[in-house]
């Protein structure tokens, strides 16, 4: 029977990895993730675990050892936060190249210097080249599907990719929220036991990441080409059965909340959807006709969705929760991809983008309402008034040169 | 015309060898032999373990003894003996 509990993103990850009965977990502390690794020791110490907790000297060594063990056949586990993420850069390919679908949950943590702890997107944003499937989940509820989901997805022997469960920092895994944790007979209905075609065994050898000829490689990366667009037939698939399963209902890949009459949406991932929802009512109630639109999937990026919903407004503002120094229209990563996902499309809305929530902020109902204010300037001037803006830092909408003068007035060694 | 792309496995896993690859001799690349002292050499095996190209052979009679036609010479099995039983050797103090 499925079981209410109160818990943080961490602990409910930790109860999809006990209900996914996961064989090997490799550990190394970083906060925020630690928790989760706290957790599955305390499980197995407790007797409510079966799984093998290996622990690294590193992030490298950590996916390493979760990667090895996938190669035997073990469901196996491992995760990271901030510069451990980036630590590991090596083996996110390898990994997927290799096919080995492990999961990693990231509690996004900002990338040094300085040694800030807050969460930010960047770290798990910049392993997106890598060949991993992950989308960011707004709450603890949402971190424990997900693990279900991708676990489902990555393991699916048409699929056979890694996954990251991404969470951000401390909002998702460190906030204390209700949540139900589902029965055993549900997720063994839900997810089958894993089985690769392939995996060391002594009996059987074989040779996993051999060295390739040049012309052996470009098939190989046609292949992870390709399977992204099968697991977007996955997604729909499995977020379909999910709800069959377990009764709760996601849209597979982008969210759209008070979108129906909208003329201007705030596109985002993750936590600040739920502080953007309430930001939104009192928007309506102040006669902004504004929604929103969470992005479930970051890899594979869900263009035909957004392309599709998109183009019913006319303004979007994309918010960058990380940093992308330098890049084309002064946003992030996040508002590049929507840009670039939306560039061939007729009707599509004014693309702006706002960084904020960076170093662990909140992105609080005022700097919502300013966004919102420069949102409907663009939608009065029917055009971009500015590209990317950092909220707080160089907004143009009135009042913001007042709050640029209490900044300056508060900060007087520049 | 289309390119041709050699076929590959699916992640390139393939069956692990049985026979020597002709395709691909690397011990032409050595340029420090590994050298057995049959007398010091305690037969414990750790070389045999830790030869990352399964270079190293045992055998009742001879004991250990080293695959040259492959050997890259990169040292681990000297490196891990634990009775500094290999040593390694230039290979231009050889006449082969």
């Amino acid at each position: 029977m499925a079981i209410k509990k109160r818990g943080t993103g961490l602990t409910a990850v930790a109860d999809a990895w006990q209900l996914a009965d996961i064989d090997v977990s490799a550990s190394f502390p970083i906060r925020p993730y630690t928790a989760i690794m706290a957790e599955l020791a305390k499980r197995i110490a407790n007797g409510t675990m079966k799984c093998e907790m290996v622990h690294g000297e590193g992030e490298h060594a950590q996916f390493s050892i979760a990667h090895g063990a996938s190669m035997a056949g073990a469901r196996a586990t491992t995760g990271s936060s901030g510069v451990g993420v980036t630590y590991a850069f090596e083996t996110y390919s390898p990994i997927a190249g290799g096919r080995c679908p492990i999961q990693a949950i990231v509690g996004d943590r900002t990338l040094d210097p300085p040694g800030d702890f807050g969460s930010e997107h960047t770290d798990c944003l910049t392993l997106r080249d890598n060949g991993w499937i992950y989308g960011w989940a707004q709450d603890a509820q949402e971190s424990l599907d997900n693990s279900l989901m991708y676990f489902r997805i990555g393991e699916d022997p048409e699929v056979m990719l890694p996954q990251i469960v991404a969470m951000d920092g401390y909002f998702v895994t460190h906030i204390a929220q209700d949540y139900e944790m589902p029965a055993q007979e549900q997720v063994d209905k839900y997810l089958p036991k894993f089985n690769p075609q392939f995996r060391l065994d002594t009996k059987n050898p074989v040779i996993m990441g051999p060295q390739i000829e040049p012309e052996m490689g470009p098939p190989l990366e046609w292949d992870r080409h390709v399977v992204m667009t099968k697991v977007k037939e996955k997604i729909v698939q499995a977020t379909e059965e999910f709800a069959q399963v377990f009764g709760r209902t996601y849209a597979p890949f982008v969210e759209e909340y008070m979108t129906d009459d909208a003329d201007m949406v705030f596109v985002l991932q993750g936590a600040h959807a739920v502080t953007c929802r309430s930001a939104i009512k009192y928007l309506r109630e102040a006669g902004y006709k504004v929604g929103m639109c969470r992005i479930r999937w970051f890899r594979p990026f869900p263009d035909d969705a957004l392309q599709e919903i998109l183009t019913k407004f006319k303004v979007a503002g994309v918010i960058d929760t990380g940093t992308s120094y330098g890049a084309p229209c002064a946003g992030g990563v996040l508002s590049t991809e929507v840009k670039a996902a939306m560039s061939e499309i007729l009707n599509k809305p004014i693309i702006q983008s706002f960084t904020s929530g960076l170093g662990g902020e909140t992105i609080t109902h005022d700097e919502f309402f300013a966004m919102a204010e420069m949102m409907q300037e663009t939608l009065k001037a029917g055009k971009l008034i500015q590209s990317g803006t950092w909220v707080n830092f160089n907004d143009y909408h009135e009042g913001a040169s007042q709050i640029n003068a209490a900044k300056n007035e508060a900060a007087p060694s520049k | 015309m289309a390119k041709v792309y050699k076929q590959v496995p699916f992640a390139a896993i393939v069956p692990s060898p049985q026979t020597e690859n002709e395709g691909m001799i690397t011990g032409n690349w050595r340029f420090l032999r590994p050298v057995v002292d049959k007398e010091q050499c305690t037969e414990c095996k750790t070389c045999y373990i830790y030869c990352p190209d399964a270079c190293v052979n045992y055998s009742k009679d001879e004991g250990i003894s080293f695959n040259l036609k492959y050997c890259k010479g990169c040292g681990v099995c000297s490196n891990v003996c634990p009775v500094g039983a290999v040593s390694r050797v230039p290979e231009l103090d050889f006449d082969d």
